[in-house]
């Protein structure tokens, strides 16, 4: 990992859940330099901690986790955040994923899985559930299926048949190794081919939003 | 209870409250009737006898008529009676004359709260019997009947059975309306308690498991035991919290589902279904992960109870194949013009050639019967195994 420890932070708005996964954390050897237990506060302590990660829960009062990790992405591209959340918020897992979360896990995941995604999400390796796959290909097939914002003048982003062919492997439980092996390709070619995904989506989520915001006349400040 | 609460708030409560002033008004009518004419009467006693015994009785009877419960049938009968009997009194105590020009009854129009309450209490084949037998009487009292005679219990006749028919319509009305009202209440009580899960139990529950998971590893049995108890009990509640518990009926319909045969007497019906809730019913436990789309995938309601069925029979199928540790993964697609759902598992998988031949005798069991569900959809089943990443059945079923 290098000579100084990952800075983390964890956002979560339940304390004995939060206190849990930060000592796991610190135990694991990476200075989590802030907690929070809402959402303004996770946005104001994350500017002045300036954390590598962000451990985030979604479900938080006063600012919903999609909103905080919007602007704290919006703000400093090179913060990653994971998100951490309970199962069945299908909406708010996408909506986060596209404003720029690379991964997500649920909560019912072990300390062993969490450790191992807060690693990977440093280095910038995206980290999928199959039900996160599930949701990134739903999510470009309705948006391959037409027309649902307002005017879209944006073409629909797509999935070249390799990237389909290994996000559905995600979404079917298995391992990048698995994958690498099924489809006769190294582990680098899995991951970058997963990343890609996002990556795609998440541009076509911020040119939307510059879209919307020129369209609305919100670009003026 | 709650439901018999807003029944006493209800259409019916206005005409019962008109039915008790209608009564005593009316009472009050015929003695003042009696009163005005009693010189022509050839027997005022015989009046004057039942003119006390019906302001006696419909001063005693006046809460009756205050509700159903109150409204007995016991009373009703003996209210009939009371009118009928005034009726066929009339020739007693007035005079031919009189009554051969259509003059009025001993009761007058007090026969009509009586065949009203039968109305309000019965609905409208009440009203039809209690008129019927006030509209004979009449007719016996006059003797012959004229017009005017008939058109009065016409009258009456028609307007007895109008009111039953709107009770019926207002009842049947409340009824839909009450139990929207508990739909509306038990979702709201639904959010409410996923709100106090997530931030309570839950939370505590996922944590158990993750602590006793890293507890452990260095071995004990109980704790194996208490991680799988604490992961199951998560998963339940996350699905108990997004899903909510099933009412009576719905206990019922959620019966009928896993086994998906015909349906008896088309009680259910074929409106779209969302498959990912059906799916949902399938991916309890810790072992089976379902991955789908975030928007509901629709299909005819028949079409998704077999395809979430042939779904259960695969489950049922990776737990008779690869173990009861076996985990799952449920893929579920919605394309343009097909919907596809993945059942893939993570056991030893199926030897290369055993599937061949197992095939051409003929026995493919479990797989067997996905692959005729799936025919009957008009869609396929494909079965096959890559070597150490477990077995795969891929369902298919076009979407129109």
């Amino acid at each position: 990992m290098g000579e100084s420890p990952l800075k983390v932070m964890v956002v979560d708005d339940h304390p004995m859940w939060r206190d849990a996964v930060a000592r796991d954390l610190a135990d694991a050897g990476f200075e989590v330099v802030a907690t929070a237990g809402d959402g303004e506060q996770a946005v104001r302590r994350a500017r002045a901690a300036r954390p590598d990660v962000l451990v985030l829960d979604l479900n938080l009062p006063l600012k919903p986790g999609v909103a905080v990790c919007r602007e704290l992405v919006g703000a400093d591209p090179a913060l990653r955040v994971l998100v951490l959340s309970a199962s069945g918020e299908h909406a708010d897992v996408l909506e986060a994923v596209k404003s720029g979360a690379t991964g997500y896990l649920v909560k019912s995941a072990s300390t062993g899985e969490l450790l191992d995604a807060v690693r990977r999400t440093a280095v910038g390796e995206a980290v999928f559930t199959p039900g996160l796959a599930g949701l990134v290909l739903g999510e470009y097939r309705r948006l391959a299926a037409g027309p649902s914002g307002p005017a879209p003048a944006t073409p629909a982003p797509r999935l070249t048949d390799r990237e389909t062919e290994v996000l559905r492997l995600v979404a079917k439980g298995l391992s990048y190794k698995q994958i690498a092996e099924r489809l006769v390709i190294s582990h680098r070619t899995v991951q970058n081919h997963v990343q890609n995904t996002l990556g795609k989506l998440q541009l076509h989520n911020r040119v939307e939003l510059v879209r919307y915001a020129i369209e609305t006349g919100l670009d003026e400040d | 209870m709650a439901r018999e609460t807003r029944g006493r708030m209800s259409v019916e409560q206005p005409l019962w409250r008109a039915l008790t002033a209608y009564r005593v008004l009316t009472m009050l009518y015929a003695v003042a009737l009696f009163a005005s004419a009693h010189r022509h009467f050839v027997r005022p006693e015989v009046a004057v006898g039942y003119l006390a015994v019906l302001m006696v009785w419909t001063l005693a009877t006046v809460r009756r008529v205050s509700d159903a419960r109150s409204c007995t049938r016991g009373f009703l009968g003996v209210d009939l009676t009371v009118a009928v009997v005034g009726i066929l009194l009339t020739p007693l105590a007035d005079s031919a004359a009189r009554i051969h020009a259509g003059g009025p009854t001993l009761p007058s129009i007090w026969t009509a709260g009586s065949v009203l309450a039968f109305a309000v209490k019965g609905g409208w084949r009440w009203a039809a019997f209690a008129s019927t037998l006030v509209a004979a009487a009449n007719l016996v009292e006059r003797g012959a009947p004229t017009r005017d005679t008939v058109h009065n219990v016409i009258l009456v006749w028609v307007a007895a059975i109008a009111i039953g028919y709107v009770v019926e319509v207002a009842r049947a009305s409340e009824r839909t309306l009450a139990r929207a009202l508990e739909i509306e209440a038990a979702t709201r009580e639904r959010e409410r308690l996923a709100r106090d899960i997530h931030d309570g139990v839950l939370q505590v529950l996922a944590m158990i498991r993750r602590r006793a998971a890293d507890g452990a590893t260095g071995g004990g049995a109980d704790t194996a035991e208490l991680v799988r108890l604490a992961g199951e009990q998560e998963s339940a509640l996350r699905a108990l919290i997004s899903r909510g518990l099933p009412g009576p009926r719905d206990a019922h319909r959620r019966e009928d589902v896993p086994d998906g045969g015909p349906e008896p007497g088309g009680e259910q019906s074929d409106g779209p279904l969302d498959l990912r809730a059906l799916l949902a019913r399938h991916a309890t436990g810790p072992r089976i992960a379902l991955a789908e789309p975030g928007t509901p995938v629709e299909l005819p309601g028949h079409t998704a109870r077999e395809l979430a069925a042939a779904v259960g029979a695969a489950l049922d199928n990776v737990r008779a194949h690869a173990g009861e540790d076996a985990r799952a993964w449920i893929l579920l697609e919605d394309e343009p013009a097909q919907v596809i759902v993945t059942v893939r598992d993570d056991g030893p998988g199926i030897p290369a050639g055993r599937l061949q031949a197992a095939e051409s005798e003929g026995r493919l069991g479990v797989a067997q019967s996905i692959r005729g569900r799936l025919r009957d959809l008009g869609g396929t089943a494909e079965l096959f195994s890559v070597p150490g990443q477990g077995a795969e059945v891929e369902m298919r079923v076009p979407k129109t």
